[in-house]
């Protein structure tokens, strides 16, 4: 009898979850543990492995809402004979698998789909006290507001960054950009061992590494420009999934054996994603000061980067990433202003931060990866930074390495060069 | 007296700031009379009469029989009669033998009586856990004696308020209960020369702080100073408030401070529930700094157990430094 | 005339009392009896609030007991206190308006009846805990003693409070510290409703004085003269400096402990048997045999403590009410918010 495989609960409230994409193909010949697909939740993308070995029929379509518990594909043993492909979801709409019990074997989840928790519209908005005080004078709906308190809930820096961006969206409104498509931009640097990938962070390119790459001589290394940064093609990036989606598939098209992967800021957050879904292809993860781990970051900061249009905007919001401000030099400045004079860059860079970071938040959330983060890890963090709070490293699992940095900021590779060159050294 | 001497201020321990306020007093009051168990020859449990009984005799400092009930009615009639009598509680859990002394005589009599006689009595409880003593010798009782109107219950936590507080005692025509922790009679601190007052009913800053306010109470106060300290590495900027006061409680300096910070967290020593800090936070919850909480309030209290004896349990049921930190990093970081 | 013989065997009263301050204790025990028949009666009509303990039948223990008391000297009172008030030269008007909850009441309609206090007089309370005044009262002989005031205090107690630890505690220190305080326990035989004998281990509660130190004494409570005659010794000895006595009236209170009483622990006989011992005629006779008054003498004191008593009972009942919005007053000196 074939084995079921199903859409899997791997997290407490999840009550569906969708295919992103297959790593088998219909016919395909499995093994025991081998990765079968990956699938992402509102919280987490993971990788599902094979449960059984055998062949694998009936795959359930990708990008569809997929309830828990759901036959997303069946596994045939050898000679057995392929039965009716409806057993599995092949759109929106969930079809009951024709053999009600194909296995008492099959590893099922646990837990039956949970009993529907109470929607949030039904439920009275979570709000503090401050926060519907302040709506209440800045004339706002506390409903409408997106909470990043626990549990949603609204507190007075949501209010704060509504308040604070809503003239500015209309004011300073990038102009518009014309999506490109394509690959992103791979840029490589040849060397001995394991590579190193190098991801970087929100508003740069990989031209940022290159101070830290003195310290990683011998090494190969491997760049990758995020969305609308750098060389890579300006994309509209919906969300935070969709960026890690774009980087997956770089990775992936990298085809390596193994790599250290290391990423800055948003690139942290993405190399932690990374590692999450593609455990044995990441050898160790090293994330400097990594977004993705908490609600805060310096929205005003970010939209100042954004919308900086000369060398002279651009350098005090420089100025507020470092604690030892004579590092931002005016030819640091040039530099980094260099590939923002491009209107077209700003705009793309200005519609990713509103997606990813609406109203200076961080809208997305890896504390549950990190807890569940299996290769070996570190997280470089400067105690005075000021774009996220370092606190946020400290939600860290114990296997987690933490090198915490008294007077630095949020450019520990820039900052203290030197220092992140040894610690990446000495592990890899 | 001298208003217009210069104050000196000298280096005294909390129980060295008591004596020098009794001392104060006797010396300058003849209605000044203390009395308490052993606290004539032998200098008081906890060494803080020391050798008053030599200077005054002991007529004025009176050891009196193991007899809470009895010795506190003592004081009582005597504070209606005339004198101001300061009454030392050997431990502050011996106060329950005297309850009724305290509640229902001394607390009520004033407003049964119309107003026609106050009972200006000082009551001084040893509180608090650190010492080993278990359940029966490390209570922390004030908001037991918080609850009964007609008392006034002071906290004091450092040497200067602990004589300050005395003194202000000593010049209230009502009950004050001075509930002094055992742990601080040793600490050192500065203290003003000569005669000056704490007023009751007043709350320190003890630290100003933007990110969030921690009202302490007695020693607690210094557990969340040290916290503060760690906390403002971390850009963490607390303020932290001594209460000193249970009863009456400094509203508008808690309410202030939280309109500034958003963010409240109550550290006492005393059982959590029904607490001191249980009224801060309803009075805080009740008034218009409601609509500046950005959080919900905290509190850290004692465990719902008596005081163990074991010294790792025993700091395992009172509030730490640690427990602080942890509560104020969630509290400011919007984790709670 | 008497002769010499018969004035120097003549009971105490009669020898050290003139006939004016004796007058005036007939006329103190009858305002008392007055008083609590008045009260009794105010209750049926629902003018009091609450309960009271009546002490008809204990007046010869409470005036006989401050015969030798002057404003300066304390008194410390019982929830049957009402006797000892008028003893101690309370103003009726006041105490009856404290009984009705008004605002000109000794207590401003705050105490009520357990509460009545004249600290001018003296007085400094009645007490709704049994056993509350005996520390209180070694309290202000204390203070007397250290300022040197030379007032002595007389701390009125039942039965039931010679069980209490505040009892022992109170005698205890008062002997130690050897302070001018006359404990008065007025026997009235029950503790509510449990017996001396089925609660108190001594015969006498005066016995319990050996374990003090201290002189005890066991009086016939209803007869003024012996009552005047122990407690004015035990004053004397506590201003000269000598230290607590412990005088035990022994009496009966007519009515039950409180209105709430049913009587179920006592026969009617045994009341019947101690009315007929009722102090105020016997004090009347004293005074009549030893021609100090004349019948018509008391029966005008009667008349007139009754007079006085409706006059009180007048003024209470047309004084004002306090004001709720005065509620939170006199819990401190000075308000505070508490």
């Amino acid at each position: 009898m074939p084995v079921e495989v199903i859409m899997p609960k791997v997290d407490m409230d999840m009550a569906k979850g969708r295919i992103m994409a297959w790593h088998v193909a219909e016919g395909d010949t499995v093994a025991k543990g081998d990765p079968l697909f990956d699938i992402e939740t509102d919280k987490a993308a993971f990788e599902v492995e094979a449960s059984d070995a055998g062949t694998v029929h009936h795959l359930a379509a990708t990008e569809t809402d997929i309830a828990i518990g759901t036959a997303v594909a069946w596994l045939y043993a050898e000679g057995e004979t392929v039965g009716d492909p409806s057993a599995t979801v092949q759109s929106a709409a969930v079809p009951e698998p024709e053999e009600r019990e194909p296995s008492v074997e099959a590893e099922k989840p646990a837990e039956p789909p949970a009993p529907a928790a109470p929607t949030p519209d039904t439920e009275k908005t979570r709000a503090t006290p401050r926060a519907r005080a302040l709506a209440r004078e800045g004339g706002l709906e506390i409903a409408a507001l997106a909470g990043t308190g626990p549990r949603g809930r609204v507190q007075a820096e949501d209010v704060r960054a509504t308040i604070d961006h809503a003239p500015n969206a209309a004011t300073a409104a990038p102009t518009s950009f014309v999506p490109d498509t394509g690959a992103l931009a791979i840029t490589r640097k040849e060397g001995e061992g394991t590579p190193l990938v190098l991801i970087h962070g929100f508003a740069g390119d990989a031209t940022a590494w290159a101070p830290l790459e003195a310290h990683l001589k011998g090494r190969a290394l491997i760049r990758i420009d995020l969305p609308s940064h750098g060389k890579s093609p300006k994309q509209r990036i919906g969300g935070f999934p969709a960026l890690v989606k774009e980087v997956r598939h770089a990775f992936d098209a990298l085809n390596l054996e193994q790599a250290h992967v290391v990423g800055h800021s948003l690139g942290g957050a993405v190399a932690l994603a990374l590692a999450d879904t593609r455990p044995r292809k990441v050898a160790s993860l090293t994330a400097l000061a990594p977004a993705g781990l908490g609600p805060q970051i310096d929205g005003a900061a970010l939209g100042g980067i954004c919308n900086a249009t000369r060398p002279e905007s651009l350098a005090p919001w420089l100025r507020t990433l470092v604690v030892d401000e004579t590092l931002i030099t005016d030819a640091y400045t040039r530099i980094a202003f260099a590939p923002r004079n491009d209107p077209a860059l700003r705009a793309a860079q200005a519609a990713m931060a509103d997606a990813l970071f609406p109203d200076g938040v961080q809208a997305f959330d890896l504390r549950a990866a990190l807890q569940r983060l299996e290769v070996p890890a570190r997280i470089i963090w400067g105690k005075r930074d000021r774009i996220i709070p370092w606190q946020h490293a400290l939600q860290a699992p114990g296997r987690v390495s933490l090198h915490l940095f008294e007077d630095v900021g949020h450019l520990p590779q820039i900052e203290i060069t030197a220092e992140v060159g040894k610690i990446l050294q000495s592990s890899l | 007296m001298n208003a217009e001497t210069k104050i000196e201020s000298r280096e005294l321990s909390y129980a060295e700031a008591i004596r020098e306020a009794m001392d104060i007093a006797l010396s300058t009051d003849e209605r000044v009379v203390l009395m308490g168990e052993d606290i004539g020859v032998y200098g008081g449990a906890f060494q803080v009469t020391g050798d008053l009984v030599e200077k005054y005799g002991e007529d004025r400092v009176m050891d009196t029989p193991i007899s809470e009930l009895g010795g506190a009615g003592v004081a009582v009639g005597a504070a209606m009669t005339g004198l101001r009598p300061i009454f030392e509680f050997q431990f502050s859990d011996f106060a329950t033998l005297a309850m009724e002394q305290i509640v229902n005589q001394a607390a009520k009599v004033r407003y049964m009586l119309g107003g026609s006689v106050s009972v200006p009595v000082v009551m001084r409880f040893p509180a608090g856990s650190g010492t080993g003593a278990a359940a029966q010798h490390s209570q922390s009782l004030e908001a037991w004696l918080g609850h009964v109107p007609g008392l006034k219950v002071v906290q004091p936590s450092t040497p200067e308020d602990a004589k300050g507080l005395l003194l202000a005692a000593l010049e209230d025509p009502d009950p004050v209960m001075i509930f002094e922790h055992k742990i601080l009679y040793k600490m050192k601190g500065p203290v003003p020369a000569g005669h000056y007052i704490t007023p009751i009913g007043k709350a320190a800053i003890r630290r100003e702080g933007k990110d969030l306010t921690i009202v302490g109470t007695s020693i607690m106060v210094h557990k969340a100073m040290a916290a503060a300290e760690t906390l403002a590495e971390e850009g963490i900027d607390a303020e932290v408030i001594d209460l000193r006061s249970v009863r009456p409680m400094d509203r508008e300096t808690v309410l202030a401070s939280v309109r500034k910070t958003g963010r409240l967290l109550c550290v006492y020593e005393g059982v959590k529930t029904l607490g001191v800090g249980a009224e801060v936070s309803a009075m805080v919850a009740e008034s218009d700094a409601f609509d500046f909480l950005d959080a919900p309030i905290v509190r850290l209290g004692g465990a719902e157990c008596p005081i163990p004896y074991n010294p790792e349990l025993e700091k395992a049921v009172v509030p730490q430094v640690p427990d602080i930190l942890d509560a104020a990093r969630k509290l400011a970081t919007g984790a709670i | 005339m008497d002769s010499i013989d018969d004035v120097a065997n003549a009971p105490y009263a009669i020898r050290h009392y003139a006939p004016e301050t004796l007058k005036d204790a007939l006329r103190k025990m009858f305002l008392i009896r007055k008083f609590e028949e008045g009260a009794e009666d105010s209750y049926t009509r629902g003018l009091i609030h609450g309960t009271m303990h009546l002490s008809i039948g204990q007046e010869a223990s409470a005036v006989g007991s401050c015969m030798a008391l002057t404003d300066e000297d304390k008194i410390t009172s019982t929830h049957r206190g009402h006797g000892h008030c008028v003893a101690k030269g309370a103003d009726l008007g006041k105490m009856f308006a404290e009984f009705f909850g008004k605002e000109t009441g000794y207590c401003k309609g705050r105490g009520g009846s357990m509460h009545i206090a004249d600290p001018g007089k003296g007085n400094l309370g009645a007490n709704g805990i049994v056993g509350g005044g005996l520390p209180i009262a070694v309290g202000a002989a204390l203070s007397a003693k250290r300022l040197g005031t030379g007032a002595v205090t007389v701390c009125f107690f039942g039965d039931g409070a010679n069980n209490e630890g505040a009892f022992h505690e109170a005698l205890n220190m008062a002997a130690v510290w050897k302070l001018p305080v006359v404990f008065v326990c007025e026997n009235n035989k029950y503790g509510m409703s449990t017996s001396t004998e089925r609660s108190t281990a001594v015969a006498n509660i005066a016995d319990r004085a050996v374990a003090y130190a201290m002189p005890g004494k066991t009086v016939d409570g209803n007869d003024f003269s012996a009552v005047a005659e122990s407690v004015d010794t035990a004053v004397a000895r506590a201003r000269a400096g000598e230290g607590p006595s412990l005088i035990e009236n022994v009496t009966y209170r007519w009515r039950g402990h409180s209105k709430s009483d049913r009587n179920r622990y006592r026969t009617k006989e045994e009341i019947t048997d101690w009315m007929a011992r009722d102090p105020i005629p016997r004090m009347a006779r004293l005074l009549i045999d030893h021609h100090i008054l004349s019948e018509a003498d008391v029966d005008a004191i009667e008349a007139e403590a009754e007079a006085t008593i409706k006059d009180a009972i007048a003024f209470a009942a047309d004084s004002p009410d306090p004001t709720v919005d005065a509620v939170t007053r006199d819990v401190y000196t000075d308000e505070i918010a508490a």
